[in-house]
């Protein structure tokens, strides 16, 4: 329970006076790939952005119990927001580059950092493009705006992105519901090969999303972590009967 | 550039893997059932009935591997039909690897009792059986659905041998009842070995079925009141 790149013991939290989580306590494995799913408004997205106090932006919300990142509270006093959000970088459910080159788009997270001076600029696009598969295609064209490029290329970038500011967690929000098949299982793949870099956590409404990529699933009802084990276990012969009704389709 | 499916096709071909393993330990299971019989060495008898646990082990592994694709991977058209094919061909495997074990049970219970005749056929038998299997994995790596129905058709050259050995072991009985106990036992044996080319004939037929997608049963045979091998199912 306490072995985990992130571990987290005994959440609530709550929008207002409205708890959406409940009692959530797991340890989330370093190197690998751990998709929670769950019917909308379960609680998965935002115990996905407790992990990067992502809630903070939104007013009157508060958080109770620990989360613990390589062993240290991100919710203590006096947390570098900035570096906790490096740290633990996030990817949206829709591909948002922003309007400039392909090049200043990696290269955005790194400048604000002011890691420009210290590091080969070139070199860390170079690395973050080819981690998501997009450099040989993209190599000859970096000014290209990043607006021209598909769907898929575009969530590829994004999470090219986040790869340039050297992120420990990435948390992915439904990263591939706004994409067609074949581009999901390009960012499938891309997780795949950054899962022996980096630790993953995906929320998916896509069940079958979560049983090709994930090594570790949690299943959320109703604010609650009903179920959590490997991905092999929990969709051959999950435990409990709600996360069995729910991956067979027969409630949620 | 990473293909879209990349991850799949590494565990499809893993699985492929598993799947030779596995077709590899029955092939040395019923080379060796033959062989101690033939040397009358009950050692090696015994370490053979042993070994079809691991051959039952390994199928089971090999069934969890296809359960657990269908449930994270949505196979669909060639890739289901692999993986259907697949937990079909291990039951068959793992039934191959029993007759290997049923023969070296014959192996035992015979003892010291000398053969009631030379072992020409029956090591021919296995010789084809084993031929029919190697060749069953090799069309199912090409996915040869030719090739498939080529090496079923040889289920016939087994068919034959098992009758003449049938009919040479009535003669023998016939002519000296005291060999009766000790020729019932070698017909066992043919028996196995006939099943076992029946199993690498179905084999056959899942290979071509994963290639074209056709299910068809290759070698039907009418009824004709003369079918031992049918008979003894």
């Amino acid at each position: 329970m306490d072995e985990g790149k992130i571990v987290v013991r005994h959440l609530n939290f709550f929008y207002g006076a409205y708890q959406a989580l409940f009692d959530i306590s797991l340890a989330l494995k370093e190197r690998q790939i751990t998709a929670f799913i769950g019917p909308s408004g379960c609680g998965k997205s935002t115990f996905l952005r407790v992990l990067n106090r992502m809630n903070d932006t939104i007013p009157d919300t508060h958080v109770e119990g620990e989360v613990l990142l390589d062993g240290e509270d991100i919710y203590a006093p006096g947390v570098d927001l900035i570096r906790l959000r490096q740290r633990v970088g996030m990817v949206f459910q829709r591909p948002n580059p922003f309007p400039q080159s392909v090049y200043d788009n990696v290269a955005f997270g790194p400048r604000v950092m002011g890691l420009d001076r210290r590091v080969d600029m070139d070199e860390l696009v170079e690395r973050s493009l080819r981690e998501v598969a997009l450099w040989e295609e993209l190599k000859d064209d970096l000014r290209r705006s990043a607006l021209t490029l598909t769907g898929g290329e575009q969530q590829r970038l994004c999470i090219a992105r986040v790869l340039a500011v050297r992120p420990e967690v990435i948390l992915m929000d439904e990263p591939c519901s706004a994409l067609d098949p074949v581009a999901t299982m390009r960012v499938e793949e891309v997780m795949r090969q950054l899962a022996k870099e980096y630790t993953i956590l995906i929320v998916t409404h896509n069940m079958q999303q979560a049983a090709r990529v994930s090594d570790w699933t949690g299943f959320f009802w109703l604010g609650e972590l009903v179920e959590y084990g490997t991905t092999r276990e929990l969709f051959t012969n999950p435990q409990r009967k709600l996360t069995e009704d729910y991956i067979t389709g027969r409630s949620g | 550039m990473i293909g879209p499916r990349a991850t799949f096709d590494r565990e499809l071909h893993k699985l492929q893997d598993e799947v030779l393993v596995l077709g590899s330990m029955v092939q040395k299971a019923v080379i060796r059932s033959v062989e101690a019989l033939k040397q009358r060495d009950q050692e090696a008898a015994r370490e053979i009935i042993q070994g079809d646990q691991e051959i039952n082990a390994k199928r089971f592994e090999v069934e969890d591997a296809c359960l657990f694709l269908v449930a994270s991977q949505q196979p669909l058209a060639e890739d289901l039909r692999l993986i259907a094919a697949v937990l079909e061909i291990t039951t068959d495997l793992e039934r191959m690897g029993d007759h290997a074990a049923g023969i070296a049970e014959v192996s035992l219970m015979m003892g010291d009792e000398p053969l009631v005749k030379p072992l020409i056929d029956v090591p021919r038998m296995a010789q084809t059986g084993v031929e029919m299997l190697r060749g069953s994995m090799d069309a199912f790596v090409r996915r040869d659905a030719e090739m498939a129905l080529r090496i079923a058709n040889r289920d016939d050259e087994v068919d034959q041998l098992y009758n003449q050995v049938y009919n040479e072991l009535l003669t023998v009985m016939f002519s000296n009842p005291r060999t009766i106990s000790g020729a019932t036992f070698l017909l066992w044996v043919a028996h196995n070995l006939e099943r076992i080319a029946d199993r690498a004939t179905n084999i056959c037929e899942r290979v071509i079925f994963t290639v074209t997608g056709r299910m068809e049963e290759i070698n039907v045979r009418q009824p004709s009141g003369e079918s031992k091998t049918r008979a003894l199912g």
